[in-house]
């Protein structure tokens, strides 16, 4: 579910074709399209997003949400903010009245969407719910990986969902914190990134599985545990080096790179410094989704996504707002998708505080 | 889903900020006096009914010397409250700067750094000030703290951060002693951190889910919970690392179990179904038949609901023999640390299982007549050799997770 519509049509398709969604907001829906159990009226948006993101995979998958019930599946979410919302609306009501609504605090737990899937889908499981700021999609796709292959369950899924917020937009908007444009991911000029929101689920499944049931297997990828660099605790590692050398191995052998960039400078440096380590001047087509879906925690969930459906398709979509200087002399892809022959993309998943969750995703057949 | 593997994992380290103190000696000296923390609630104004809780009582002493003041500045009490956990942890596992290195992070936390971001929204939009305060709102993301762990004691292992309410440190115990299992790392600090704050109090309160008077743990009359905060910390570690180096292993992480109840956001599914799944697969990861369980911490939150739920797990698990497996709640001397309750509890039956000495239910008085057979552990001290202990805890949305502790040496 992205600012460019729901389903992965939607956003594929918009992706290749450099729409630019007006607000970063997800195009409205019927709640009740995803939402069917008796607690489908309570369920805030950013759990709605995961859970609609989820039925979505699901019939991509040509899975029977029944068929998916059980103890057999598991779930792996991640989310920077969860629900914004409510937990502001519910913080004024506080502060004004002194009052505090029994109905919404369930909602204000970080792992409400995780619940509410479980619910919805009777997923019963191993379940987790991480959150890692800017790598909270990539983790939690990770760590679904970890779930097959140790064996914990025949399918997961797996993704994220973080939602636009008028407080959140406020708080880093006076912190001039956001662009006062578009905007430029990988690009020297840029002022900043642009809030957006969504989610991305992905149906995770052993190869051999996948294979018997006669499943459309989009690429596949191997658990890997993430690393960590020395940081400032609140902001972006400024030793590039760190972070390359643990995506050297990674990329080595990368085809193309799905970079979480998004026009914010400190976070774009550090990415754009890293990968020119560690692809040692190989030029590797790199893109950055962000530039057209906007900035949000989980955003990396559909970088996963894009990487995995480049795979399937053999293109690379354009990074939307990026000059033709871009940083470290990276090979962006712009203007045009870019056909290759692609075998292997990598998600970089870097967050604040030096956390790194990388995936390298690798065609099938 | 059956484990290929049962490979015990070490507990070499342990470390502790609650109620009861700023270290693991406070928190075990009160375990053992059955002393009940739950007081008054100091930290902020709450006009609703319930005006306790268990709250830590000094300033805890944290180790800064490798964070920049501007950012120690602006760590929340829940990154502190991490940070003092884990430093004593680590201290007390003996980790020098190249295994702090290699240390992966697993970490549980429900509210972050919530307690400063409410109060920077509550002024900004008050109008006390005229911009919200980003730098007291940095706390928010809950990974916080592990980043701050990490950055001030040099550990640049694999990290994850999890957020599934109140098993939130549990499962982050059971992440790390698969992490370790699976051979992708050696070292893992698993921490729970949690800090009291209005918008989680009022909304327990308004769910009316707290008890005016100290929460009463399987007690007939129970009414509630009490909240809590504080900070626990275990360092796990490969068995043959650490008898390589010559570490002393306090205990051993024999298996665990997760499952989902998939029923309702707050409430508990009425059998139990994910808790008894939990306990079930954790007993069957450690290759432990429930007659070798020598005690049970419970989740034991004081609920009228988890309470009885809960001994109905225990009943389907234990069967009869369940009279004689001392169960009892740390929660009725603690409150309930929510995100910290796991590695708190952990700590706790960590201890218990080494010095033979069974935490106790405070504040019981009447036991429910439901389960007037069983053995709650009314009375602090009582001294009992055990060598396999379970902890469980019960989150929000129906996440269970249960731990298999076993003593060092015993198993």
């Amino acid at each position: 579910m992205s600012p460019l519509g729901h389903g992965v049509e939607a956003f594929w398709s918009g992706l290749l074709a450099g729409r630019r969604s007006p607000d970063g907001a997800v195009p409205p829906f019927e709640r009740r399209s995803y939402a069917r159990s008796p607690l489908g009226r309570r369920i805030d948006r950013t759990s709605l997003l995961a859970l609609a993101a989820a039925r979505l995979a699901l019939a991509d998958a040509g899975l029977a949400a029944e068929a998916v019930a059980g103890d057999g599946t598991g779930l792996c979410l991640g989310t920077a903010l969860g629900n914004l919302n409510e937990t502001a609306s519910f913080l004024d009501r506080l502060f004004a009245r002194g009052a505090a609504n029994p109905l919404v605090f369930p909602n204000l737990v970080l792992n409400a969407p995780l619940a509410y899937v479980t619910i919805e889908l009777g997923i019963t499981g191993p379940t987790a719910m991480v959150t890692e700021e800017e790598a909270s999609g990539e983790a939690a796709i990770a760590h679904g990986v970890e779930v097959v292959a140790a064996g914990r369950a025949r399918l997961c899924l797996a993704g994220g969902a973080d939602e636009l917020d008028a407080t959140l937009a406020a708080v880093l908007g006076e912190a001039r914190l956001l662009t006062r444009g578009v905007p430029r991911p990988l690009d020297p000029a840029a002022d900043g990134p642009a809030l957006g929101e969504g989610a991305g689920v992905v149906v995770l499944e052993p190869l051999a599985a996948a294979r018997k049931r006669g499943a459309r297997i989009y690429a596949c990828v191997e658990p890997h545990p993430g690393f960590a660099v020395p940081a400032p605790v609140h902001g972006w590692a400024t030793d590039a080096g760190a972070v390359a050398a643990g995506l050297r191995p990674l990329v080595r052998d990368a085809d193309a790179v799905f970079a979480g960039a998004s026009g914010s400078p400190p976070r774009d440096t550090l990415e754009a410094e890293a990968l020119k380590l560690a692809l040692a001047g190989r030029p590797v087509p790199v893109t950055a989704v962000r530039g057209t879906t906007g900035d949000f925690g989980a955003a990396g969930a559909l970088d996963v996504a894009a990487a995995a459906l480049a795979l399937a398709t053999g293109i690379v979509p354009p990074t939307l707002g990026t000059g033709p200087a871009p940083r470290a002399g990276l090979a962006v892809v712009r203007e045009a998708p870019q056909r290759a022959a692609l075998r292997c993309a990598v998600v970089p998943g870097l967050a604040r505080g030096g956390m790194c969750r990388p995936l390298r995703l690798e065609a099938v057949g | 889903m059956p484990r290929a593997s049962t490979r015990a994992v070490a507990i070499t380290g342990l470390g502790a900020v609650t109620a009861l103190g700023p270290d693991v000696r406070a928190l075990v000296t009160g375990i053992a006096e059955g002393r009940c923390a739950i007081g008054p609630l100091t930290l902020f104004s709450h006009a609703g009914r319930c005006r306790i809780a268990a709250e830590v009582p000094e300033a805890v002493p944290v180790p800064l010397a490798a964070v920049a003041p501007a950012t120690a500045r602006r760590l929340s009490r829940a990154d502190r409250f991490a940070l003092a956990a884990a430093a004593e942890a680590c201290r007390d596992a003996g980790l020098d700067a190249a295994l702090r290195q290699q240390t992966a992070i697993a970490l549980g936390a429900t509210t972050g750094g919530m307690r400063e971001t409410e109060e920077a929204y509550r002024r900004r939009r008050a109008g006390e000030d005229r911009r919200f305060r980003l730098g007291r709102m940095l706390g928010t993301p809950l990974s916080t703290s592990a980043a701050a762990v990490s950055q001030a004691l040099g550990l640049f292992g694999p990290r994850v951060t999890f957020s599934t309410a109140c098993s939130s440190s549990a499962l982050a115990i059971a992440a790390a002693t698969d992490a370790i299992r699976a051979g992708r790392t050696r070292l893992a600090l698993a921490i729970g951190t949690d800090q009291l704050c209005r918008l989680t109090y009022a909304g327990f309160d308004a769910l009316q889910a707290l008890d005016p008077e100290p929460c009463r743990p399987f007690d007939g009359q129970r009414r509630g919970l009490s909240l809590g905060e504080g900070a626990a910390a275990l360092v796990l570690e490969d068995a043959d690392h650490a008898r390589a180096r010559g570490a002393r292993i306090h205990a051993l992480v024999l298996g665990h179990g997760t499952a989902t109840d998939a029923y309702h956001p707050t409430a508990p599914h009425p059998a139990g179904a994910g808790a008894v799944a939990a306990l079930r697969a954790a007993l069957a990861d450690a290759g432990v038949s429930p007659e070798r369980v020598d005690y049970v911490n419970a989740h034991g939150s004081g609920t009228p609901q988890n309470d009885a739920v809960e001994v109905g797990v225990l009943r389907a698990v234990f069967g009869r023999r369940l009279p004689r497996v001392p169960v009892s709640s740390t929660k009725s001397q603690l409150g309930h640390t929510l995100g910290a309750a796991g590695a708190v509890e952990a700590v706790v039956t960590v201890r218990a299982l080494g010095d033979g000495l069974l935490p106790p239910t405070v504040n019981l008085r009447t036991p429910d007549p439901a389960w007037a057979d069983l053995d709650l552990v009314r009375e602090p001290g009582r001294r009992v050799p055990l060598a396999v202990a379970v902890t469980s805890s019960y989150g929000f949305g129906g996440h269970n997770v249960t731990l298999v502790l076993g003593r060092a040496g015993a198993v």
